[in-house]
């Protein structure tokens, strides 16, 4: 009981970020990735992504405290940034990355402060969301292997 | 792996398909390299495009695909696609997270064989083994098509058909240039080879854009307005029988290709030669002269018109002219490619000229004068492709071409073959249009790969021996060398029956046997002519110092270690330049011997042993200078890590080879010696 409650907690969980836009299908094709070979690979995915992202928006600090402001460098970061969310289907953040980058394109250096703010946001909720979802997966074992139809 | 032969248990294609993985996300890397790794490829990642570079300059043939995102902080995406496809030709795969079309449109231009966007799907990569086949079938289709040239040429053989029978493209590529030498008097205009060939064949021919053809073409293109031209108004003000809108119609493409990479200035000179280098029908013989001769007048500012300015002597006007332009041509090929491979064969052939006719001496004084100023402009290019002249060469995996560089060799190929047909034509006809049917059969020749470095090498080794030998020799040559410096796959299957058949003929041809049947790799040919002409070409220092034995060198490394790839275990990876500038390509020069073949298979280290570089070569020995045959091959192996599975001296044994064969048996002893002495990379 315990299990599939916590089974089914965790297809809550997971739906729950699909249905918030936290996630999006790429994470799906993730999770196809994870087999007996690569037992761990979607928790794997996620840490590094997330480690290496707060190394990316740590650049992209950096480069908004400049002035005059390098659009053209702003622009290459936060691309990289975007291409890294949308490739584990961070599905928000990649979406703010979208709008951030707009105002790259602007030339607007207060809108890229502020929407940059909520790319770190979107990082933040997404990171604490994911780190409760593999917490709770490895409490269910290695056969509570999460599956995209859910439970 | 596509090939199938050697894989003794060789899992079913695409499974185990050779991908080269490149990009700076570490989360993306991982995620398409387990992707990957899920279809069954064998994955190898990289982070760093210059990384990526140098893995797949030292290990070109390891290598069926490459994955590469547009966006790296080392090098531009698309950059390292330019370097992929010139030095290895190799299919390259973009990918980026940017949709907009322009990048798209920039990853077509630049040759990606697709883009990918991202994020990645694992549909995406299940079928990217298609861009594999793709590259492989279209060359191997340009192989075909210079064969079929045979069956035409087949009866018009007078040369002995003794050579290596072991492919039909041998055949035909012989055949073929017995054609081109003998009968030229019939062609009397551009298209002229394509007539001849196609009554008898029943495959298309392909059209050969000879520089009088192209030259029509961009007048008739600029005449009309490049973005206004439409291939029906280009061919009516062309007005060249037996020309079809498609032919013009895919020509006007590539030529747009062409310009708008000319345009680019970082690439101006570098790409000029290159232009279509990126897909095998792109860099097809026609179309490379004829860039070549644009960009000539693009990039070095030389008219056209002072081709024949440089001649004086009506009489060797024709040839000279013809060789003069040629070499303009040339000399814009070497821009993009090494110059001064072409330049030495031109000194050459003038040399030649100048020992057979004593009145073109004047124009060989003036043609001299006129390659180094075509090569000044160059001079950086050699030294920038001076250090990059091994990746050209060793990158012969899916490449058309034997020489340098999959295009670049090719248009090399070409235009020294051309250049060599030329002369050829020189001594043995003097006629303005053998000419320019050579050139065209050479341009046609040279669509395949194979035909190319056959042609340079039968070409070169005209130079340097009598001219009656020529015919022949550029009959066999042409055979041999179009079998061996065809793509590793139709090497494979052909290559096994080659090395002796192929050794025997240069070997003869040298002697001025006439005898002989088989035909020297056709790498090898390439090599030695390039060598000696780099050689040649004194005033190019930098050039003799890089480019020596790169050419030749490299694709017969390539060449035979793709095709020996089920033969010899060890790996096979194109070497460094830089050991091979002891070859002593100056020695072969002197003695004027056709060029020596290296066919040893060695392996060689980098000087700077920081890639280890197996480089399998045989080592034939054509000259007759055995001395400048030992001192060759023996420094060719000093740095040489040698794998004792890729020493393979192939040597022909024809009838009156006798010393040759102690030649190579010397030689062979001595890499034996050496291999013994060396530890395998």
């Amino acid at each position: 009981m315990e299990y599939s409650s916590l089974h089914r907690q965790l297809a809550t969980m997971k739906k729950s970020f699909f249905d918030q836009g936290f996630l999006d299908e790429q994470f799906f094709q993730i999770e196809e990735l994870q087999d007996d070979v690569s037992p761990n690979f979607v928790e794997e995915v996620v840490t590094l992504f997330f480690k290496d992202s707060l190394r990316l928006m740590g650049n992209i600090d950096h480069a908004l405290e400049k002035f005059p402001q390098d659009f053209d460098r702003l622009d290459s970061l936060i691309h990289q940034l975007k291409g890294s969310a949308s490739s584990i289907g961070a599905a928000k953040m990649k979406n703010e990355c979208t709008v951030f980058r707009d105002f790259c394109d602007k030339e607007n250096q207060e809108g890229c402060i502020r929407s940059f703010q909520k790319v770190k946001k979107e990082h933040a909720c997404l990171r604490q969301k994911l780190e409760n979802y593999f917490q709770l997966l490895r409490q269910v074992g290695p056969v509570a292997k999460a599956t995209r139809s859910g439970n | 792996m596509l090939d199938s032969e050697g894989a003794a248990a060789a899992p079913e294609f695409p499974v185990g398909l050779r991908v080269l993985l490149v990009d700076d996300d570490p989360t993306c890397l991982k995620i398409l390299d387990r992707m990957l790794r899920k279809c069954l490829y064998h994955v190898t990642t990289c982070s760093q495009a210059m990384a990526a570079l140098n893995i797949l300059r030292a290990k070109k043939e390891c290598f069926d695909l490459v994955l590469s995102d547009v966006y790296m902080p080392d090098m531009d995406g698309f950059k390292l696609l330019e370097h992929i496809g010139l030095e290895m030709d190799l299919p390259v795969i973009m990918m980026s997270a940017d949709d907009h079309k322009d990048v798209v449109m920039k990853g077509v231009t630049h040759g990606a064989c697709d883009y990918i966007i991202k994020p990645v799907r694992m549909e995406s990569l299940k079928n990217i083994w298609q861009h594999v086949v793709r590259k492989k079938k279209n060359e191997s289709k340009e192989l075909d098509n210079s064969g079929s040239l045979d069956d035409n040429d087949r009866q018009r053989g007078v040369v002995d058909e003794g050579d290596n029978a072991s492919s039909v493209c041998a055949g035909s590529w012989k055949s073929v240039k017995r054609k081109k030498v003998e009968g030229k008097d019939d062609d009397d205009d551009d298209e002229a080879v394509e007539e001849h060939e196609d009554p008898s064949h029943a495959k298309k021919s392909r059209v050969v854009w000879s520089v009088d053809l192209h030259q029509k073409f961009v007048n008739a293109v600029h005449h009309l307005g490049v973005d206004k031209a439409v291939p029906k108004k280009i061919l009516e003000l062309m007005s060249v029988a037996g020309l079809t809108r498609e032919n013009v119609a895919s020509h006007l493409q590539k030529y747009r290709l062409y310009l708008r990479r000319v345009s680019m200035p970082q690439y101006q000179g570098r790409l000029d030669s290159f232009a279509g280098c990126q897909d095998a029908s792109y860099g097809s013989v026609g179309l490379i002269d004829s860039f070549n001769v644009h960009g000539l007048a693009v990039s070095t500012q030389i008219p056209l018109q002072s081709r024949t300015s440089i001649h004086p002597a009506p009489r060797s006007n024709t040839n000279v002219g013809i060789g003069a332009s040629t070499v303009g041509q040339l000399g814009l090929i070497a821009s993009g490619a090494p110059p001064n491979m072409v330049f030495p064969s031109v000194q050459q052939m003038n040399k030649q000229m100048s020992n057979t006719r004593g009145s073109s001496s004047n124009i060989q004084s003036s043609q001299l004068g006129q390659t180094p100023s075509v090569v000044q402009p160059y001079g950086s290019m050699s030294l920038q492709f001076g250090e990059e002249m091994p990746n050209f060469l060793t990158s012969s995996q899916a490449s058309n071409f034997s020489l340098p560089g999959g295009t670049m060799s090719e248009q090399m190929n070409k235009s020294l073959t051309m250049q060599q047909t030329h002369n050829l034509q020189q001594f043995s006809f003097s006629q303005p249009r053998s000419n320019i049917s050579i050139l065209h059969s050479s341009g046609q020749l040279l669509n395949n790969n194979a035909s190319n470095s056959s042609r340079f090498s039968s070409a070169l080794m005209q130079q340097t021996s009598s001219n009656e030998s020529s015919n022949h020799i550029l009959g066999r040559l042409g055979i041999t060398t179009n079998i061996t410096s065809s793509p590793a796959n139709y090497m494979k299957s052909s290559f096994s029956s080659f090395p002796q058949d192929l050794y025997v003929d240069a070997q003869s041809s040298f002697m001025n046997e006439l005898s002989g049947n088989s035909y020297p790799s056709s790498s090898c040919i390439g090599v030695s002519p390039q060598t000696t002409s780099f050689q040649s070409l004194g005033s190019n220092n930098d050039l003799k110092g890089k480019i020596e034995n790169v050419p030749g060198f490299n694709t017969i490394n390539e060449h035979q270690n793709r095709s020996h790839e089920w033969k010899l275990q060890s790996v096979n990876i194109p070497y460094q330049t830089d050991h091979i500038v002891d070859f002593e390509q100056s020695n072969i020069l002197s003695h004027s011997s056709l060029m020596s073949h290296h066919n040893t298979v060695a392996t060689v280290s980098n000087r700077d042993n920081n890639s280890s570089v197996t480089v399998k070569e045989e080592i034939i020995s054509l000259s007759n200078d055995i001395d400048v045959e030992k001192t060759t091959s023996f420094a060719q192996h000093k740095n040489a890590n040698i794998d004792d599975d890729s020493i393979r001296l192939h040597y022909g044994v024809g009838p009156d080879m006798s010393y040759q064969d102690v030649l190579l048996d010397d030689i062979q002893n001595e890499l034996m010696t050496v291999v013994g002495n060396q530890d395998p990379c």
